[in-house]
């Protein structure tokens, strides 16, 4: 449940960021620079403290150890690779690329999703290292200044910090389609916490009894 | 120091046509640039008034390659006023642009003062290495000749202007000329005299008054004639003055106001730009500038970029020991909020453009990869699940 709530924060939070980013990038009408700025600042700080405490939350929660499960585990488990994701990179390809017709067996997360969502959690630090660097009250901080001037100086930070937003726009627009493309049950999880049947394999990644597949 | 010594200074001044009061109000300014109290005027003035009873200090004034704007910026202190009185203090033996001396004689005075170093080298322009040195000769020599030893023996190099500090707009890509800051010409020839970073595009002349009262008359040289430690503490991580170059022209700018409200000139000739609206749309580069110019401003105090309607171009950037860290490529297209990125030497991009594409591929590989989905019937629910792992299934093993 705690899950649901951060990812919802994190959703809005990210909606909102990217929004007045850009608008902050340009202001593509007039009379809101200041609003956006207060809203670029103010979710900043909501989605770091978010952040940060979901890790922390991964290694005392623990969650079903796959969609539909009643078995669960700590959550951070279930995050880091498993025995059940071992040499399924390639069949995750392969079935993505249609060259392969059955759904890779695997743990709760696929290989590829691990990778995207694990890289996740610091390229969010990243990217508030690179908006602080860039930002008057912290911009001259030594710890932010050494980051300046090894990207070249603040222009520089700043497109870093833009190319950033592109590649979290990239990566949510990819996560939303593969977390859809196949059935609604996930969205029905983590948005209105309402469980289904989902996918059917146990914590050692093998396919249960009864599944209806 | 009584009022009568320093008549030399006063009837110099008053041949300017300039009055005490006009002086003490200037070294009032002077205090304030260096990050002077108030109460520490009369000692700058007391260092003004001892120095014009003392031998001028001698100075070279070295161009490289230089469009000569700084020397224009210092010599269009028209009216004649305390700062050109100032400069007078110095003894500036080689001075290409307006010195009377020519051809051989200059060269050696120039070479004389070399050999008797303990001078301020003021240098102008582009340290230009390409071709050999080649790029630039003076007096039939390529300079990069003679600077190593110019540098050597100076007490102190004020870098003045852009060009000076990180090359500037020549060394703007492709840079054919292989154009340098004079910071980078003595890093690669392990020349250790300190430097003062002046940018801007061109200098403005009131900081290179400040730099020479704090160098020369307020103890900013310690007894080996070097400059002191307490001189260096006062520049940042670029060799600039912190005080000059503390702060960004947006913290300071008269149209932060409009900023704030989201007022925006969107396009040069409207009513926005009429209202005098911020220029943020129009690329200024202000937010990342640091420099003065909205609290000292130019031409003798009277306006400067912004005020005067041009959206800041960000002259005042410069990162002495990075090629490509200059002014014109960290800018340009002014008038745009992001820099073009270089591809090669000569093609560009700009990041929104690059990103666009990048994420329109994105859209549209899910798209087909969407379709695709659709064709395979894996919309309901995915494929079905393997039966065993492939690398188990190779191993001829599985449960």
């Amino acid at each position: 449940m705690v899950f649901v709530l951060t990812h919802w924060i994190n959703l809005i939070a990210m909606v909102c960021l990217a929004f007045s980013g850009f608008y902050i990038h340009y202001p593509f009408f007039p009379g809101f620079m200041g609003v956006a700025r207060g809203m670029h600042f103010f979710f900043m700080f909501v989605i770091i403290i978010n952040l940060t405490f979901r890790v922390v939350a991964a290694f005392f929660v623990k969650t079903a150890v796959s969609l539909g499960s009643r078995e669960v585990d700590t959550d951070i488990k279930n995050w880091l690779p498993q025995k059940a994701n071992r040499r399924q990179l390639w069949p995750w390809i392969k079935y993505y690329l249609f060259l392969k017709k059955d759904h890779p067996l695997g743990a709760k997360y696929g290989v590829l999703q691990k990778i995207a969502y694990i890289v996740t959690f610091p390229l969010t630090f990243i990217m508030a290292y690179t908006g602080f660097a860039i930002w008057g009250p912290t911009m001259d901080w030594a710890f932010f200044t050494a980051g300046v001037s090894w990207v070249g100086g603040y222009m520089y930070m700043r497109v870093v910090h833009y190319f950033l937003m592109w590649v979290f726009i990239i990566f949510t627009a990819i996560h939303a389609y593969l977390a859809n493309v196949e059935g609604f049950a996930p969205s029905a999880l983590i948005f209105a916490w309402k469980e289904s049947e989902g996918l059917h394999f146990d914590k050692e990644g093998n396919p249960m009894s009864g599944a209806s597949h | 120091m009584a009022h009568e010594d320093c008549e030399v200074l006063y009837s110099q001044l008053a041949a300017r046509g300039v009055t005490r009061r006009d002086f003490l109000r200037f070294c009032g300014s002077v205090a304030a640039l260096l990050g002077l109290s108030e109460t520490m005027v009369p000692r700058i003035a007391a260092a003004v008034e001892s120095a014009a009873l003392k031998p001028r200090v001698p100075a070279l004034w070295i161009n490289g390659g230089a469009c000569t704007g700084c020397t224009e910026s210092m010599a269009q202190l028209g009216s004649p006023d305390v700062a050109t009185v100032v400069l007078d203090l110095l003894s500036v033996n080689y001075f290409e642009t307006i010195m009377m001396a020519q051809g051989e004689d200059a060269e050696k005075a120039k070479a004389d003062l070399a050999a008797a170093g303990g001078y301020v080298l003021v240098y102008e322009g582009t340290v230009m290495t390409g071709f050999d040195g080649n790029a630039l000769r003076v007096a039939g020599k390529p300079q990069t000749e003679e600077l190593p030893e110019l540098c050597e023996k100076a007490a102190a190099i004020l870098a003045v202007g852009s060009c000076a500090v990180d090359g500037g707009w020549v060394a703007a890509r492709p840079n054919p000329a292989e154009g340098i800051g004079i910071q980078q010409f003595c890093e690669d020839h392990d020349i250790a005299t300190p430097i003062i970073n002046l940018p801007t595009c061109p200098v403005n002349p009131e900081w290179v008054v400040a730099m020479v009262v704090d160098v020369l008359f307020l103890g900013g040289l310690d007894e080996q004639g070097k400059v002191a430690q307490a001189l260096v503490d006062k520049l940042d991580d670029f060799g600039r003055p912190k005080l000059i170059f503390g702060q960004t022209i947006h913290d300071n700018c008269p149209r932060r106001g409009h900023f704030e409200n989201g007022e925006f000139v969107y396009e040069f000739g409207s009513e926005e730009e009429a209202r005098g609206y911020c220029l943020y749309a129009v690329g200024c580069k202000g937010p990342q500038t640091f420099t003065n110019c909205p609290i000292v401003r130019w031409n003798e105090k009277a306006t400067w970029c912004v005020e005067a309607g041009a959206p800041c171009i960000g002259c005042g950037n410069a990162n002495p020991l990075s090629a490509g860290g200059n002014w014109v490529d960290v800018g340009a297209p002014f008038l745009n909020r992001l820099p073009d990125l270089p591809l090669s030497d000569t093609t560009t991009v700009q990041p929104a453009a690059a990103a666009s594409v990048v994420g329109a591929v994105a859209a549209g590989a899910l798209l087909v990869h969407g379709i695709g989905m659709k064709a395979a019937g894996r919309m309901d629910g995915g494929a079905p699940y393997e039966e065993i792992r492939e690398s188990d299934r190779k191993k001829g093993g599985g449960r």
